[in-house]
């Protein structure tokens, strides 16, 4: 019971993921997004060292459409998995095994793949799609979050027909560095979606002063002046 | 703004580190901060986002935690702008607090941990963090970093020049053997961010072998909804 974004920005390379599920602390799979290699990101019945293994293989060489071969061929349960891979040439994949229960599936475009598991219904891929599709020049964290709030005004989670809420939510986002550029959570919430809109929003007002902060400290001001003056401006 | 406590569990050899800060989305910045059978370290006060990297990367040369701390230094012009923590594999326990921090800063150092801290509202904030860490050593690692935080939390925590300031954002990151975390837990931004890690991890504990059991023999598994539901049950009937 879990929908996913993952994509590379064609302007910029970035590679990103956003997802949310009724699981807790989804964002813990950080595993799955390095920077210059791509995204791995399984779910449903997952096992949390694919991944890993997955990007592996990205940084050997090794295709997105070989390593799903490779994942098969090592996994008797391989009906079970859901997941979608991206490489920096934007190479594609995804897998719904007929195990991951109804209603799975995904769709893969030219420089992304949204996939879901115990969804209302192929709208809620339909509106992870059309939401990451609105605003084609906003930036990539941008998008992911339209994509996961378009996934969820189709329709989202449901079980025998019954919605269910989603507890947990994550977009993360990389560039060249090591480091995430966006990286921003919500673990455990009733309203995870709008919950995760309203951390980016306040992580995008800081993210230029927590930059310079690292990278010319002797200029920085203190934090709670930088909020005052936040707070003063939005007044 | 930020205290933390980076540890090795010298009984499991498991890794971790918990933070906590005025800051928001903290755990954004302990990215990298852990890796299996290698070592834990943070760097804060005004962090070098590299850094994280470059010196889990030297422990994994074979580098001890001192050298790595030497080297993280001499590489970084702002070096006295910087906390830096880092344990090791052979429970090395090190740590640097640069003369520009924002007082009060500092660092202390215990068995094979160290917590360490800016902007606090002194020496009790640290000193209470290391002896809650080792009071707690029966419970486990994720145990005994939450309870760090909250003793850090109880002895002041976060000073500012107007006096205290509310802990916004938190985190918690283990990791065992694999190549992958056992816990990892945030919260981005909250009015009582450490409040919100603990009712987060206690509904995320019993979840763990859950989702591992899940996932090896999936034709089996109970589905998620009702675990969650089951989990409900129980904790009704403890509270009852």
């Amino acid at each position: 019971m879990t929908y996913s974004i993952i994509a590379r920005c064609p302007r910029t390379g970035r590679f990103g993921v956003g997802s949310t599920t009724f699981s807790m602390a989804c964002g813990r799979r950080n595993e799955s997004v390095r920077p210059n290699v791509g995204v791995s990101k399984s779910q449903a019945f997952y096992l949390r060292y694919v991944d890993p293994l997955a990007l592996n293989m990205l940084a050997q060489g090794y295709t997105p459409q070989h390593i799903v071969r490779t994942l098969e061929a090592d996994d008797p349960d391989f009906d079970y998995r859901q997941f979608g891979i991206i490489d920096r040439e934007n190479n594609v994949v995804a897998h719904t095994g007929p195990g991951c229960g109804k209603w799975a599936g995904h769709t893969v475009g030219p420089y992304y793949a949204a996939y879901g598991n115990g969804l209302a219904g192929p709208q809620t891929v339909a509106g992870i799609v059309s939401g990451f599709l609105k605003h084609p020049d906003a930036p990539l964290e941008d998008r992911l979050l339209q994509a996961l709030e378009g996934g969820r005004d189709a329709g989202g989670q449901a079980s025998k027909g019954v919605p269910r809420p989603e507890r947990s939510a994550w977009i993360r986002v990389v560039d060249q560095l090591d480091h995430p550029e966006v990286d921003v959570r919500v673990d455990l919430h009733d309203k995870t979606v709008a919950e995760l809109r309203r951390v980016l929003e306040e992580f995008k007002r800081y993210r230029d002063y927590y930059k310079a902060r690292c990278a010319h400290p002797s200029e920085a001001i203190p934090e709670e002046e930088f909020a005052a003056k936040l707070d003063a401006k939005a007044a | 703004m930020t205290y933390s406590i980076v540890a090795r569990c010298p009984r499991t050899g498991q890794l971790g580190i918990g933070i906590a800060s005025y800051s928001m989305a903290i755990g954004l910045y302990c990215d990298g901060a852990v890796r299996a059978n290698t070592g834990a370290t943070l760097t804060q006060g005004f962090p070098n986002p590299r850094n994280n990297y470059l010196a889990i990367n030297l422990l994994a040369l074979g580098r001890t935690a001192g050298q790595a701390l030497t080297e993280l230094i001499g590489n970084d012009r702002h070096s006295e702008y910087r906390q830096i923590a880092l344990v090791d594999r052979d429970n090395n326990a090190v740590a640097h607090s640069g003369a520009n921090l924002r007082k009060w800063a500092g660092h202390r150092i215990g068995n094979a941990c160290v917590a360490f801290g800016d902007g606090l509202a002194g020496q009790q904030v640290v000193d209470a963090m290391a002896e809650a860490f080792e009071a707690a050593a029966p419970a486990g690692l994720d145990e005994q970093l939450l309870a760090a935080l909250e003793a850090g939390r109880d002895a002041g925590g976060i000073a500012g020049a107007k006096g205290r300031l509310t802990e916004r954002s938190a985190a918690m990151i283990v990791w065992g053997n694999r190549t992958h975390n056992e816990v990892d837990l945030r919260v981005d931004l909250h009015d009582r961010a450490i409040n919100e890690l603990r009712r987060i991890y206690v509904d995320y504990k019993p979840s763990i072998a859950y989702y591992e059991e899940r996932a090896r023999n999936p034709r089996n598994a109970i589905p998620a909804m009702e675990f969650a539901d089951m989990l409900k049950n129980q904790r009704q009937k403890e509270t009852a």
